[in-house]
C-alpha cells in the first residue's frame, strides 16, 4: 500500500503542478457552456441591413395593416440611449399577386433573392379570415433563403394573427375595446410540493420551480461527471502508453507489482479527479450564493455526488489503465480512447429522454447499468422529480461490484500488456488476457 | 550463501521457449556475467529474477527466499531499456525511486551517489535536458541509491564514453567491494572478461557455459591453434584435424578437431610452408561465443532434431 500511495503521489503531483491543470480547470466549463457563453455575448452582434420583403397578398386584408406594423417595428429598432441603429429595419412592399402564372412570380421574386435585391417574401392565402379544409388556400408561405431561422418569419406571425382576430371581431360586430380580455393569457406557474417544517411544524408554502433550474442542475452535473473523468481517467491511458513506449514500466515493476503500480497511477488520478470536482462544486456553490439562488443547491446530493464519481474514476480509470498498457503509441492510444469513452459519452446522448421522463422504465435501467449509473443516476436525482430512495443505493452497489471487477480484470490485462512491446493493441486480446490471463 | 538460485525453470510465450529446463546458482558476493545473443533468453531470466515474469515450472530462489515480491526492495534492477520520467527532475526522480525501494527518504544517498557520478550539478535538471550517457548514469543511480544486495545491470555501459564507462566500473566494484552481488549482462565480452568472477551464457534459451573465465577458457583451451607461417591463410586449407576459423591477416587460428593432435598439424603445416609463429592458446570469450552462436552454431541448430550441448 505504501508504494502505491507513493506512484499516487507522484501520478498527483505531476498532473496538478502542470500549468496545463490550471488552465484546463479555468477553460473547460468554458468549452463545456462555449455555446452558452457565445450566444450571451454574440446576442447584440446582429445584421442591422435593412430586409426588403414583398407581401404577395391574396386575402386583400393582411397587407395594409403588416406594411403598418412594419412601420411601427421600424421606429422601435434605434438604441434609446445613443440613438445608434441596433436592428434591422423590415421594407415592406406589397405586390399584386399574379394570378395566371403563381409560379413564375414566385421564381421572378425568388431571383431576386438571389441577386441580393431582396431579403424575402410573404405569401397569404385567400382564405385568411375563415380558413377552408384547403390548406393551399388558407397558407401563408415565407420565402427566403434561410426562411427557418430567418427574424421577419418569427416576427410577421403575431402582426399577421392580431390583424385576423380584430377583423374576425369586427365581422362579428364587436367592439374590440369591450372585450379586450378575451385574448388574455394566463401563465401557469411551476411549484414544488407543499412541505412541513419539522421543527415547527408550520406548513410551508411550495417553492417555485423554474425551466431553468429544472434542467440546469441535471445538465451542470451531467458535464461535471464528464469534466471530472476526463480530467481523473481518460488521461490514464495515454500516461500509460508513454510508460510503456519510454519502457519506464519494466523499471516500475523491478520495484512494485503490476497491480500495485495501476493502483497507483488510478488512485492519482482519483486525487486529481477529487480537486477538480472540489473546485467545480465549490465554485458552483459560491455562484448561486452570490446569485441569491442558494435554495438550488440540491445539497443532499453532494455526498452521492462524490461517492459515484469515486467509484466512476476507479472503475474509468482501470479501464484507461488496461486499455493504455496494451498501446504501443499515441496513434494505437488515439484509437482506443473513444470506447474507453464510452461510459461517459453514452449517457449524454440519452440526456433528454432521461429528462424529460426520469421515472420511465428506460431511465430507470440503463441508470442502473454500472457504466452509466454514475452519471445517469446522478441525473435522474437531480431532476426535480426524484428517483425511489432504493435505486441510489442498488446503483451504488452495481458500480462498487463493477468497479472491483474492473480493477481486477484490468490488473490482468495491465500485467500482460504492460510488458508487451511490438504487437498490436486488440480488444479481443485484451479480452482473453482479462479472462483467461 | 547463494544471492540467487535457480532450479530447473522453463519459461514459454505461446510456442516460443524462451528458458528452457535452466539451473543456475550465483554466489553472494561475486559479479555474475550474463551472456548470449540478442533473443536467446537473457531478458526473460533476469524478468524472472525480478518477479516480472513467472517460470512455467522450476524454481527461483532469490536471496534465500521463494517468495520474490518479499525481496524485491534488496534487489536493484537495471533493465536494458532505460525508462526515466522525462518531465521529472533528476534529484526528485533519484528520490522517488529510492523511496519506493527504501521506505524512508534516501535524500543523502542521492546527493552521495549524484558526486560519486560526477552527476551533482545536474540534480535540478529536467531528464528530458540530459544527454544520453548522463541519463544513463542518472538510471543507474536509481538502481542502486537504496542499497541493494542484489544489483542486476542489463548492458550498464550502452552509449557511456570511455570515461564515463570507467567511472561506472569503478562504482559497480565498490558496490561488489561492500558486499552487493551483481548480475551484469553484457554483449562486450571485453567487460564479462575483466570484471565478472563467473560467466553464464544463454543460446537459444539454454545454458551453455558456467563458470569461472578461467574454467571456460580451459574446457576450450587445448583446441586452438594461433599459427603464422609464411605463406599465409592460403596454405592453411583442408588440414587433416583442424580447420581454419579466423583469418586476422598476417595471424590465422585454427580449430582442431576432437581428439586432434595439435604436433601433427605442426607437422602439416611445416610441410606446405615455413612456419613463423606456433602458439597453442586459450580462447578469448569473444571466440568462445562466436563458437557457440555465430552463424555456425546458428545453422546447426536450426537442422532438424539438433540439440544444444547444455551445461547443468
Amino acid at each position: 500500500m505504501r508504494k502505491t500511495l507513493l506512484i499516487a503521489k507522484r501520478e498527483f503531483l505531476v498532473s496538478v503542478k502542470r500549468k496545463g491543470f490550471i488552465i484546463g480547470l479555468i477553460i473547460a466549463p468554458i468549452f463545456m457552456s462555449g455555446g452558452f457563453i457565445g450566444i450571451a455575448l454574440l446576442k447584440n452582434q446582429v445584421d442591422t441591413h435593412d430586409k426588403k420583403v414583398v407581401i404577395l397578398d391574396r386575402s386583400g386584408i393582411v397587407a395594409d395593416g403588416l406594411l403598418q406594423a412594419a412601420r411601427d417595428y421600424n421606429r422601435e429598432i434605434f438604441d434609446k440611449a445613443t440613438g445608434k441603429k441596433i436592428k434591422p429595419a423590415w421594407v415592406m412592399e406589397k405586390v399584386v399577386p399574379n394570378e395566371k402564372d403563381p409560379n413564375a412570380q414566385r421564381f421572378a421574386l425568388s431571383e431576386e433573392i438571389r441577386a441580393g435585391r431582396l431579403h424575402g417574401f410573404l405569401e397569404i392565402g385567400p382564405e385568411m379570415l375563415h380558413p377552408s379544409r384547403d390548406t393551399n388556400a388558407s397558407r401563408v408561405a415565407y420565402y427566403a433563403k434561410n426562411s427557418a431561422l430567418d427574424e421577419v418569419r418569427r416576427w410577421a406571425g403575431n402582426p399577421l394573427n392580431n390583424l385576423l382576430r380584430k377583423a374576425r371581431l369586427n365581422e362579428a360586430g364587436l367592439d374590440e375595446s369591450k372585450v379586450k380580455d378575451l385574448f388574455d393569457w394566463r401563465a401557469i406557474d411551476s411549484l414544488g410540493l407543499v412541505t412541513r417544517d419539522v421543527v415547527t411544524g408550520s406548513i410551508q408554502k411550495a417553492e417555485h420551480k423554474s425551466e431553468g433550474e429544472a434542467v440546469g442542475v441535471p445538465i451542470f452535473t451531467l458535464f461535471l461527471t464528464f469534466t471530472i473523468v476526463m480530467m481523473g481517467a481518460i488521461p490514464l491511458l495515454n500516461s500509460v502508453m508513454e510508460e510503456k513506449a519510454q519502457r519506464i514500466a519494466e523499471v516500475m515493476l523491478g520495484s512494485v507489482k503490476p497491480f500495485e503500480f495501476m493502483m497507483g497511477k488510478i488512485l492519482g488520478g482519483l486525487g486529481v479527479a477529487l480537486v477538480g470536482a472540489g473546485f467545480y462544486v465549490g465554485a458552483a456553490i459560491f455562484a448561486l450564493f452570490q446569485l441569491g439562488m442558494a435554495g438550488s443547491i440540491p445539497i443532499e446530493l453532494l455526498p452521492w455526488f462524490f461517492a459515484f464519481t469515486i467509484l466512476n474514476i476507479i472503475m474509468m480509470g482501470a479501464i484507461c489503465a488496461a486499455l493504455g498498457s496494451i498501446c504501443n503509441d499515441p496513434k494505437d492510444a488515439q484509437s482506443l480512447a473513444l470506447p474507453g469513452m464510452l461510459p461517459v459519452l453514452v449517457p449524454m446522448f440519452v440526456l433528454t429522454p432521461i429528462l424529460q421522463h426520469p421515472a420511465s422504465a428506460f431511465s430507470t435501467w440503463f441508470s442502473l447499468v454500472p457504466f452509466f449509473t454514475p452519471t445517469a443516476m446522478l441525473l435522474r436525482m437531480c431532476t426535480q422529480t426524484g428517483v425511489p430512495a432504493w435505486q441510489p443505493w442498488a446503483g451504488l452497489a452495481g458500480v462498487v461490484v463493477c468497479a472491483l471487477a474492473c480493477v481486477w480484470l484490468g490488473g490482468r490485462i495491465f500485467r500482460i500488456g504492460i510488458l508487451l512491446q511490438g504487437q498490436r493493441p486488440s480488444l479481443a486480446k485484451a479480452i482473453h488476457w482479462a479472462l483467461k490471463g | 550463501m547463494n544471492a540467487v538460485e535457480i532450479s530447473q525453470v522453463t519459461k514459454s510465450f505461446g510456442k516460443t521457449i524462451a528458458v528452457d529446463d535452466l539451473s543456475l546458482v550465483v554466489p553472494a558476493g561475486s559479479i555474475y556475467g550474463f551472456i548470449g545473443p540478442n533473443g536467446s533468453g537473457k531478458t526473460t531470466t533476469l524478468r524472472m529474477i525480478m518477479n516480472i515474469f513467472f517460470p512455467d515450472q522450476g524454481r527461483i530462489c532469490v536471496l534465500g527466499s521463494e517468495n520474490a515480491s518479499a525481496c524485491q526492495d534488496r534487489v536493484g534492477y537495471l533493465p536494458e531499456e532505460r525508462g526515466l520520467y522525462r518531465g521529472m527532475r533528476v534529484g526528485e526522480l533519484l528520490r522517488f525511486y529510492g523511496e519506493l525501494k527504501r521506505g524512508r527518504e534516501v535524500r543523502q544517498e542521492v546527493e552521495w551517489w549524484l558526486e560519486r557520478l560526477g552527476a551533482a550539478a545536474y540534480a535540478t535538471k529536467k531528464i528530458e535536458e540530459l544527454s544520453k550517457g548522463m541519463a544513463q548514469k542518472i538510471q543507474f543511480i536509481a538502481t542502486v541509491v537504496f542499497g541493494p544486495e542484489l544489483v542486476i545491470l542489463d548492458e550498464p555501459f550502452t552509449g557511456l564514453d570511455p570515461v564515463n564507462t570507467d567511472t561506472l566500473r569503478g562504482a559497480i566494484l565498490d558496490l561488489k567491494a561492500k558486499g552487493a552481488t551483481i548480475i551484469l549482462s553484457t554483449h562486450d565480452m571485453n567487460v564479462a572478461e575483466t570484471m565478472c568472477d563467473s560467466i553464464f551464457m544463454i543460446f537459444k534459451g539454454r545454458k551453455v557455459l558456467d563458470g569461472t573465465l578461467a574454467a571456460i577458457q580451459d574446457q576450450y583451451a587445448s583446441n586452438v591453434i594461433r599459427i603464422r607461417t609464411a605463406g599465409g591463410a592460403a596454405t592453411l586449407g583442408e588440414l587433416p584435424e583442424a580447420r581454419l576459423v579466423r583469418d586476422y591477416g598476417q595471424i590465422q587460428e585454427l580449430l582442431v578437431a576432437p581428439g586432434g593432435d595439435p604436433q601433427a598439424i605442426l607437422a602439416a603445416v611445416m610441410k606446405r610452408s615455413p612456419v613463423l609463429h606456433f602458439e597453442i592458446t586459450k580462447p578469448s570469450l569473444h571466440d568462445i561465443f562466436v563458437r557457440i552462436a555465430g552463424p555456425q552454431a546458428q545453422a546447426e541448430a536450426a537442422q532438424p532434431g539438433a540439440r544444444l550441448t547444455a551445461v547443468n
